[in-house]
């Protein structure tokens, strides 16, 4: 069992509703897309405005939140042109209260301060057939954006057809 | 010229594509598109399908594209494909609010990677760090100051374009020393932060020791 099994799974494999708990024997959360979720805007009211939280009422307001009790982030998504799909890169683009807005400088580069005293695991599968100049760039992304969300990398896979993202948590139990 | 900025005209990415504008001759036929939300439009589809250049232009988002352009991006290869014959080229400005250029990379990268599968030609790509700051300093020319290597920046990337050419990506950080960017760029935060009611304090509030929803 990792240390803080509790995880957060965002998915573009099967509609559902946007937030569902997990099942025993997993702890946590789902997110997935019922074509409701709003774009971010950039309008950086999440840290401006109502620190922590998103302001646009949807249930993916909270997402710094739910990162913020996770241990494993879990993201399993179609891989488009090397980045995630749409709609897992629209929730990880309205994740951004998990950060701060001042700057710390890391490893030589800018970066957004922590808010939460807390980082995750992060295990990623891309489904649907990336080049591997395109594997190559989403390794890279994955990398880079633990360190910009404080993550902690354990496991980039990339398989053809989507997976049974049950299966994948049983793997990581 | 393809803004994929969710803030329209108030954003960096707005400006950047200005600053473009001034550099090219006033003869070349452009038009504007602001991409907000996907999926595009149906006339917005048509109109940047019917253009030979592509310029596109957005903020970074979680060291990679925001979500709305990669569902536009997948709407524009699928009707690209169904029109193979038709030659384009893509050129690409990408910015951050970080102060280095490079981290905008892995942004032009997956652009990269849609071209080839769109069947679009790669121009060139400018990765520009300090976005930030561009809707501030609008009374500054391009070219001038702290946006004297973006300017010159876009100038090559002007020269690229008309000449139909393919170039290096580049990659830039405003003429601005870092740790004064900061202290400014942390300045508005607060200083935004006042204008809402909030102290310096209020900024580093962590709610949902469990979650809300």
């Amino acid at each position: 069992m990792r240390e803080n099994h509790r995880f957060l799974v965002i998915q573009d494999v099967e509609q559902a509703e946007p937030v569902r708990e997990l099942e025993s024997p997993f702890a946590g959360t789902v997110f997935s897309d019922n074509g409701t979720i709003r774009p971010c805007t950039g309008c950086f009211g999440c840290w401006i405005k109502t620190p922590g939280r998103c302001v646009l009422p949807d249930p993916y307001r909270d997402m710094g939140a739910y990162l913020a009790n996770s241990g494993e982030l879990v993201l399993v998504s179609r891989c488009c042109f090397g980045g995630p799909g749409p709609f897992v890169k629209n929730v990880l683009d309205r994740c951004i209260s998990y950060v701060h807005p001042y700057f710390v400088i890391k490893n030589g580069e800018m970066h957004h301060r922590q808010r939460y005293h807390h980082s995750y695991g992060l295990t990623v599968v891309f489904y649907g057939g990336a080049t591997p100049e395109e594997q190559r760039t989403a390794q890279e992304w994955v990398q880079a954006m633990a360190v910009n969300l404080y993550g902690r990398v354990n496991e980039v896979r990339f398989v053809e057809q989507p997976p049974d993202w049950r299966d994948l948590l049983r793997t990581l139990l | 010229m393809i803004c994929g900025s969710p803030k329209g005209k108030n954003s960096a990415s707005w400006v950047i594509l200005q600053g473009l504008r001034d550099a090219l001759p006033p003869q070349a036929a452009v038009r504007e598109y602001a991409i907000r939300t996907a999926p595009l439009p149906e006339q917005a589809l048509r109109g940047i399908a019917a253009c030979d250049v592509l310029v596109f232009a957005m903020p970074l988002y979680v060291d990679g594209l925001p979500s709305h352009m990669v569902g536009a991006l997948l709407q524009l290869e699928a009707d690209f494909r169904e029109t193979p014959q038709k030659e384009r080229t893509a050129y690409a400005l990408v910015n951050s609010g970080f102060y280095e250029g490079h981290q905008n990379a892995h942004a032009l990268h997956m652009l990269r990677h849609w071209c080839r599968r769109a069947g679009v030609r790669w121009g060139q790509g400018i990765g520009a760090g300090g976005g930030g700051m561009l809707p501030e300093t609008q009374n500054i020319p391009m070219g001038h100051g702290p946006k004297k290597r973006l300017g010159q920046a876009l100038q090559t990337l002007a020269e690229a374009i008309v000449s139909g050419g393919q170039a290096e990506d580049l990659y830039i950080t405003q003429n601005f020393p870092r740790v004064l960017y900061r202290m400014s760029a942390e300045s508005v935060w607060r200083r935004k932060g006042r204008k809402n009611g909030l102290s310096k304090q209020e900024l580093f509030a962590a709610p949902g020791e469990g979650p809300t929803a």
